[in-house]
């Protein structure tokens, strides 16, 4: 058994990573021994029972052993990553206990162990973008003349009156070319649906 | 551009998962949307497991050598995946009276606890999200031109604002604004030329104080609970 250690983050790091690569027993018994006994009495202290405290134990190391190369050494450091395991498996462990209605479970509120982490954050991030560049592309396909007013409204935030100063038509002309161009951009969008 | 955050306590509440279901959705979907709040949770994270996870001089273990063994052995022996949580159907898009929105992460990973749109009054709908069984949490859409009647909260109101605009007397609040407001604050939230779709919680039902409104106190907790 190796005397080191993982004290330091990144040998603690480095263990994890052994474990997720190469199934490594030692690297895992090490990480094992530094951490169970703090989680141990973490958990004793939230549950103030020493049965339920082993079972937070073994289950957060369980997820450890079977789920290290969900750690992002960039995200966090190891230290946190099985802290923030400990804390979900608590909270599911006291709703279970409370015999709760609603199946709330900590994954969904912090996905920590989710295989595809980002996805969703990625998809809600590339929506906005996906929905303005689709915006974009429909309003190429607007006469011109409606497609400067939505741009001078829409991107350039310009009020309806501002911009039949700009362009020095009348103000009505601008908000029916602002109607035709909506009522346009309204069928192109259904109609790809 | 986010204004209104959270305060430090909440999102420790938040990170140490010591917060009641409900206001854990609506910190968790400020957070979803704010990348300040992101980094702070973060750092928070790291000083919570430094807390638990290097105060150890004072712990003496009573884990036994025999019991850590016992415990390795059993994890080793372990199947991955017993583990594994159930997946559940994920959807990041509503849609009510037309119009779509998309939902972030936090409410997306819990739509199958989202309930049908319930018409309230004129311009408001909301949609209860059933997570937790003590603080109703509920979607609620404001279409243009909405206006609540002014109120007062025995407990707190916690807000976030998931798109569109509102505003009330005391200010002005946009996509991913956290707005929690307590028994002091009197306000009327309204909508203008644009609707908003936020996600609140109460831990006591509102209380109307102004003029007519008044008369809906016995039925505000038909409101929003
Ligand atoms: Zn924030």
């Amino acid at each position: 058994m190796s005397t080191a250690q993982p004290d330091s983050a990144e040998h603690a790091a480095s263990l994890l990573v052994e474990i997720a690569t190469n199934r490594n027993r030692r690297a895992f018994s090490e990480l094992f021994h530094h951490f169970a006994p703090k989680l141990q009495a973490y958990a004793t202290r939230q549950f103030g029972n020493e049965q339920t405290a082993m079972d937070l134990v073994q289950e957060t190391m369980t997820n450890v052993w079977h789920k290290a190369h969900l750690f992002k050494p960039d995200r966090g450091s190891a230290a946190t990553w099985i802290f923030t395991i400990a804390r979900n498996i608590r909270f599911d462990f006291l709703r279970k206990n409370k015999h709760r209605q609603y199946d709330l479970s900590a994954d969904d509120l912090w996905p920590i162990l989710a295989e595809q982490n980002d996805s969703l954050d990625d998809d809600y991030a590339l929506d906005d973008d996906l929905l303005m560049q689709q915006l974009a592309n429909y309003c190429e396909q607007l006469p011109v003349a409606q497609k400067t007013v939505i741009e001078l409204i829409y991107v350039e935030g310009k009020s309806q009156q501002e911009v039949a100063d700009a362009l020095a038509i009348p103000l009505g002309t601008v908000k029916s070319r602002t109607r035709l161009a909506l009522q346009k951009l309204k069928e192109l969008i259904h109609s790809d649906d | 551009m986010i204004k209104s955050h959270p305060s430090e306590q909440l999102l420790v509440g938040y990170v140490a998962g010591e917060l009641t279901p409900a206001m854990l959705m609506v910190v968790g979907t400020h957070v979803d949307m704010c990348p300040h709040c992101q980094q702070q949770v973060q750092d928070i994270e790291e000083q919570l497991a430094q807390k638990v996870m290097q105060n150890s001089s004072r712990v003496s273990s009573q884990l036994s050598i025999a019991e850590a063994d016992a415990m390795l052995e059993r994890i080793f022996n372990s199947q991955q995946g017993i583990q594994q949580p159930v997946a559940h159907e994920v959807n990041n898009l509503i849609s009510l009276d037309g119009k779509r929105f998309t939902l972030p992460p936090t409410l997306a990973r819990n739509s199958r606890h989202i309930g049908e749109w319930q018409h309230m009054v004129s311009h408001l709908w909301r949609a209860p999200v059933q997570v937790d069984e003590e603080q109703p949490l509920n979607l609620i859409y404001m279409s243009e031109g909405a206006q609540v009647p002014e109120h007062t909260h025995k407990g707190q109101e916690a807000t976030v604002v998931i798109n569109g605009v509102f505003h009330d007397e005391f200010d002005e609040y946009r996509d991913g604004d956290f707005i929690l407001l307590d028994g002091h604050h009197k306000h009327t939230p309204a909508t203008q030329a644009e609707d908003c779709l936020t996600l609140a919680t109460l831990d006591a039902p509102m209380q109307f104080t102004s003029g007519i409104s008044r008369l809906l106190n016995p039925f505000s907790s038909l409101f929003f609970r």
